[in-house]
């Protein structure tokens, strides 16, 4: 792998002593972190509310603000972000390539193509009632799926994983899908366009907790397998045969992985829209930070896609309140610049 | 619209959570002090009013008049945010029948804040029912200022309409787009309207919504004028410019250069004035043809 930058990790126990110190500490750091964020997220918005205002009983408004339009905006925010940095750690990992973004490789516009593939021919098909409310979380999520496990085949047959394969191969999968989304598009009516663009921004704000509650629990359920395979990946970064003569089931790992991440990123995404470069900046900050042992990256990178997503959203709906400007235009201007950095530092020495 | 698929719609519940929302169609409200106008055509209708001393926020399609600029805004009418909406502390949302996200308005309804959407219809009587029913909502009477501003400019299209069966104009609106294909006004959009009140014959109305013309398709349908909008004419680089385009230059309009320049927001924004667009409109195409 000569042009991989940052996950081509020394086995965790040849891990330079200094990294040691700081890795432990550093998830304890962000933990503490999120909830300072978490505080500023609750404390700031268009609505003034002051801290005396939960006491008072003039400031029903205030309250009603705080408890049924923010903390579900926090909550959805931080959890969507999480999974969009962890599903693009483990991405990472797995394609043993620092530019597996849920975004650049196309996991998103899958997603995309799943849901708004819903919203215009969903009608058509007979879904029964009970299933109706997860019919467009679930599509998003094959979606998803189907894109990445595509990708994976695409990719592992004709050029392995190097960055220029997977990148290219990106580009087209998420042509591929704009193809698929501008045709529904075209077959669209105006109450499902609106509903289109309005998805294909990227925004929290139809968070309230009925909808929120369901799609966060998804996003747990599916994230919660990717903090287990720390260890599978740390070898696997030594290479597939490698790995599996260590003892990796490299095959189950691998599956494991994609259809998790997929599943995590078409949950989180379904109710929220595309949230760019989060899975892709966050994990890098990590590494940068703490080094590649993966039992530390997975989770810190939940924890700072947390913190980096409701501090983004939180700064979309102040920046211009009362209006508010679409969050994935925020952490694009934070991840695209980065993004460049990444290949510049990527070429080969 | 088949069934199915409106029916499909209410069940995606966290999406389309929204049907409890609206008020009984234009039925007053008990307290209107506060409005956030949220739509350019009911802004217009506050100010004609003389109600625009209860507005406290508009949204980004409320450019005209242009004094209502002074006003914060909201955003853009399908994405609105409860939470800002909230922050301005209006008593009425009154909104445009495609304001949204629904999430959002559920949430400001909660809060105990009226929530009301003015329905659109795309004809000269539809603007008139709008000011009327945005009149009843805030219990003000509309009748003399209708009858005295607006009912004058439909009557003169009316009768323009009955002289015109014989002469009845060919026309196709187009929004210029910048890569390419300008997009035709199809059945059942508000370039559609501005064409009927204008007593035009659409000749894209074998389709539905706004979709990308092609230059061949336009010339099939021989327009004997085209209607573009003025931000249409600045992205082309001004009239001749766009004259000189291929797709126009097919038609018999673009032939005898019958290209007719509307303002956007005053022809499709379907508020008072959208009536005094369409006569112009009409007057243009009966003494050019």
């Amino acid at each position: 792998m000569p042009t991989s930058v940052v996950t081509s990790a020394p086995p965790p126990d040849a891990v330079p002593p200094r990294q040691l110190r700081v890795r432990a500490p550093a998830v304890v750091v962000l933990a503490l972190a999120l909830f300072v964020a978490i505080a500023l997220a609750l404390a700031g918005g268009a609505m003034p509310i002051a801290l005396q205002d939960l006491f008072d009983a003039q400031a029903g408004l205030q309250r009603m603000v705080l408890a049924e339009i923010r903390a579900p905006r926090v909550a959805l925010a931080g959890c969507v972000g999480g999974a969009l940095a962890l599903s693009g750690a483990a991405l990472q990992g797995l394609f043993r390539n620092p530019l597996a973004d849920p975004g650049l490789i196309g996991t998103s516009s899958g997603a995309a193509l799943g849901a708004v593939a819903m919203i215009v021919i969903g009608g058509v098909l007979a879904i029964p009632r009970p299933v109706a409310p997860f019919a467009l979380p679930l599509a998003a999520i094959a979606g998803a799926m189907l894109v990445t496990l595509f990708l994976y085949a695409f990719a592992s047959r004709y050029g392995q994983f190097r960055i220029v394969t997977i990148v290219l191969v990106g580009i087209a999968v998420n042509a591929l899908a704009g193809v698929g989304i501008g045709a529904f598009q075209y077959l669209s009516d105006d109450a499902q366009l609106r509903s289109l663009t309005f998805w294909m921004m990227g925004s929290f704000g139809r968070a309230n907790w009925p909808s929120a509650a369901p799609a966060m629990f998804a996003v747990a359920i599916a994230a919660t397998p990717l903090f287990f395979v720390a260890r599978g990946l740390d070898l696997l970064q030594l290479g597939e045969s490698e790995a599996y003569h260590l003892g990796v089931e490299v095959k189950r790992l691998k599956r494991r992985i994609v259809l998790c991440a997929a599943a995590t990123v078409g949950a989180g995404v379904a109710l929220t829209g595309i949230i760019g470069f989060v899975g892709l900046v966050v994990p890098h900050l990590v590494r940068l930070a703490i080094g590649a042992d993966n039992r530390f990256v997975l989770p810190s990178a939940a924890l700072l896609g947390a913190i980096l997503t409701i501090l983004s959203d939180l700064l979309a709906r102040t920046a211009a309140a009362p209006a508010e400007i679409p969050v994935s235009l925020i952490t694009s201007a934070i991840g695209a610049p980065f993004f460049l950095w990444l290949i510049a530092r990527a070429r080969p020495k | 619209m088949d069934r199915p698929r409106h029916r499909f719609l209410r069940w995606a519940a966290p999406l389309a959570c929204c049907l409890a929302i609206d008020a009984m169609p234009c039925e007053g409200v008990a307290d209107s002090s506060r409005i956030a106008s949220v739509g350019g055509s009911l802004t217009e209708i506050l100010y004609l009013l003389g109600a625009e001393k209860r507005i406290v926020a508009i949204d980004s399609t409320s450019n005209y008049p242009e004094r209502a600029a002074r006003f914060p805004s909201v955003g853009y009418v399908r994405a609105l945010s409860a939470e800002g909406l909230l922050s301005m502390r209006p008593t009425l949302v009154l909104g445009e029948h495609d304001m949204g996200p629904p999430e959002a308005l559920t949430a400001v309804l909660r809060a105990g804040v009226s929530v009301v959407r003015v329905a659109e219809t795309h004809s000269a009587a539809g603007i008139v029912a709008k000011v009327r029913c945005v009149a009843s909502i805030l219990q003000l009477d509309a009748e003399s200022l209708i009858a005295r501003q607006l009912a004058p400019v439909v009557q003169q299209l009316a009768r323009l309409r009955e002289r015109a069966p014989v002469a009845e104009k060919s026309v196709a609106f187009l929004l210029e787009s910048q890569d390419g294909a300008p997009i035709g006004a199809g059945r059942d959009t508000s370039g559609h309207g501005l064409l009927n009140m204008a007593v035009a014959r659409n000749v894209l109305a074998d389709f539905e919504g706004w979709k990308p013309v092609s230059a061949e398709a336009l010339a099939r349908r021989a327009p004997d004028f085209i209607v573009v909008t003025k931000r249409g004419v600045d992205l082309a680089g001004g009239v001749e410019r766009l004259s000189a385009r291929h797709f126009v230059r097919a038609t018999p309009a673009g032939q005898s250069n019958r290209l007719v320049v509307v303002d956007g927001m005053e022809a499709l924004g379907f508020g008072p004035r959208t009536l005094q667009a369409a006569l112009r409109l009409a007057r243009r195409l009966q003494t050019e043809g």
